[in-house]
């Protein structure tokens, strides 16, 4: 009896130490070396070269308390930096809210909310989330400018309206059958969210749904010459922002007593999207997140995470992990211009490095 | 020899034409993306002027990147075309101008 007493009197005392960043993170005083993490993240930085790893933020959280936290100039603590496609799963968070709500189901056809859509009329909002609508689409940047239709979108012929360049994109595929990585398709989301919402809504809605409830204060979201969020690249976060929206994905959409997304949505964005293509070192895709769970037949991703984590990443190095069962939140900005940081690497350092004991 | 370079310059042509759209657009992506790029530097990241003519750096040099403090407005001209972009807003940060 008096067993079963402690148990409960414990199980309710652990339930209430449950660790918030309100209003701030806290910091764990738990000694550990992160030299190691640090000398991968941070090396000596050569300005005129731009090569090799270029880390502006590295933020290490589990369960909710800062364990290591470090900026190179000129990005500190206080930087919105850009996320670049970062955006897009902080997108997708922000429909799961809208989602909650009941605007819309991921069956509905995506013409429902934004009429170019009526041109490709069998493109579902979850097509668009797997990035699998089948419109033509190049991804790719600096080194093919000439056919890249994510450079022609956000700097020429789509910038004033980057929904309506992707809608006006030809049908390649059946919608539906195949992973095609398009910022396209996020965008086209991105306006499909104003077509949800009551006019009026929509410029405010990420802060109203999403940043506000979670104490999000350095968000900047850039737009397109028609007001449309670039959903798939301008979003702006502190480090200790951007983990927020770790945290809640980590507690599976609930911040404090609120489920603020249906658990069902974040078991979507956690679910493999098999009809894809596996690329060695490259996470596969989610609904709008990125997974390191292996396609059938192919290698586990990162190999030294596990299989369970997952990820919002973007140009240049920009990446929010979250691994579930370590309860850890990883956060991390830079300016790579090369190919040679590894998500694996950061990872697999960051668990060899963590403090024993705690969660 | 010349048949060859003929058909060269034929092939050449062909690909030209079938790209027109790519090719006519090209010249203007060097400005716009600076333009954008360092506009979000500057005002939105908030990081200082030589910071950020590094940032928007490109392999092609631009000929004039001007910044307008008061008015929060870049123009970036390269490749013989100039782009402006504008801050907005606090939230809505930086935008080029059509």
């Amino acid at each position: 009896m008096k067993a079963c007493w402690l148990i409960l009197v414990m199980t309710a005392g652990s339930a209430r130490a449950e660790t918030w960043p309100l209003p701030d993170w806290p910091v764990d005083t738990v000694a550990s070396d992160w030299q190691a993490v640090d000398s991968y993240a941070f090396p000596e930085r050569d300005a005129r070269e731009r090569s090799g790893i270029r880390s502006d933020a590295l933020l290490v959280i589990r369960d909710g308390r800062i364990l290591h936290e470090r900026y190179a100039a000129p990005t500190t603590a206080n930087t919105a930096h850009l996320t670049w496609s970062v955006s897009k799963s902080v997108l997708a968070t922000v429909l799961g809210v809208a989602q909650g709500e009941g605007h819309f189901q991921l069956q509905d056809p995506a013409a429902r909310f934004y009429p170019p859509m009526q041109a490709h009329r069998d493109v579902r909002l979850a097509d668009l989330l797997h990035w699998a609508s089948g419109l033509a689409w190049q991804e790719g940047y600096e080194y093919a400018p000439l056919k890249s239709s994510v450079v022609a979108m956000l700097y020429t012929r789509g910038r004033n309206d980057m929904a309506a360049y992707t809608a006006a994109r030809p049908a390649a595929e059946k919608p539906g059958q195949r992973f095609l990585y398009s910022s396209g398709d996020s965008n086209v989301l991105a306006a499909a969210l104003r077509g949800m919402l009551d006019p009026g809504a929509y410029a405010d809605y990420p802060w109203q749904a999403l940043f506000t409830p979670l104490g999000i204060d350095s968000a900047v979201w850039e737009r397109d010459g028609t007001g449309t969020f670039v959903g798939s690249s301008y979003l702006y976060l502190s480090a200790r922002d951007l983990a927020r929206i770790g945290l809640l994905m980590q507690r599976e959409g609930r911040w404090r007593d609120r489920q603020l997304l249906p658990a069902s949505w974040v078991a979507f964005n956690r679910t493999l999207f098999s009809q894809a293509q596996a690329m060695p070192g490259e996470a596969n895709p989610g609904g709008h997140w990125w997974l390191n769970q292996p396609l059938q037949g192919s290698a586990t991703p990162w190999p030294d995470a596990p299989t369970d984590t997952y990820a919002a990443l973007g140009h240049w190095g920009q990446a929010l992990y979250i691994l579930p069962t370590q309860k850890l939140v990883i956060v991390r900005y830079a300016d790579d211009r090369d190919g040679s940081y590894s998500h694996n690497e950061l990872l697999k350092r960051v668990l060899a490095a963590l403090p024993k004991g705690g969660a | 020899m010349k048949r060859l370079l003929l058909l060269m310059i034929v092939a050449l042509l062909g690909w030209a034409w079938f790209e027109r759209q790519a090719l006519a657009d090209f010249p203007g992506i060097l400005s716009a993306y600076s333009a954008k790029a360092y506009c979000s530097c500057r005002f939105v990241m908030g990081f200082d002027e030589a910071y950020c003519q590094g940032y928007v750096k490109q392999w092609l040099p631009l000929s004039a990147l001007e910044e307008d403090s008061q008015q929060r407005l870049i123009s970036a001209t390269g490749l013989g075309q100039r782009h402006q972009a504008v801050w907005q807003s606090t939230r809505a940060g930086c935008r080029l101008l059509p």
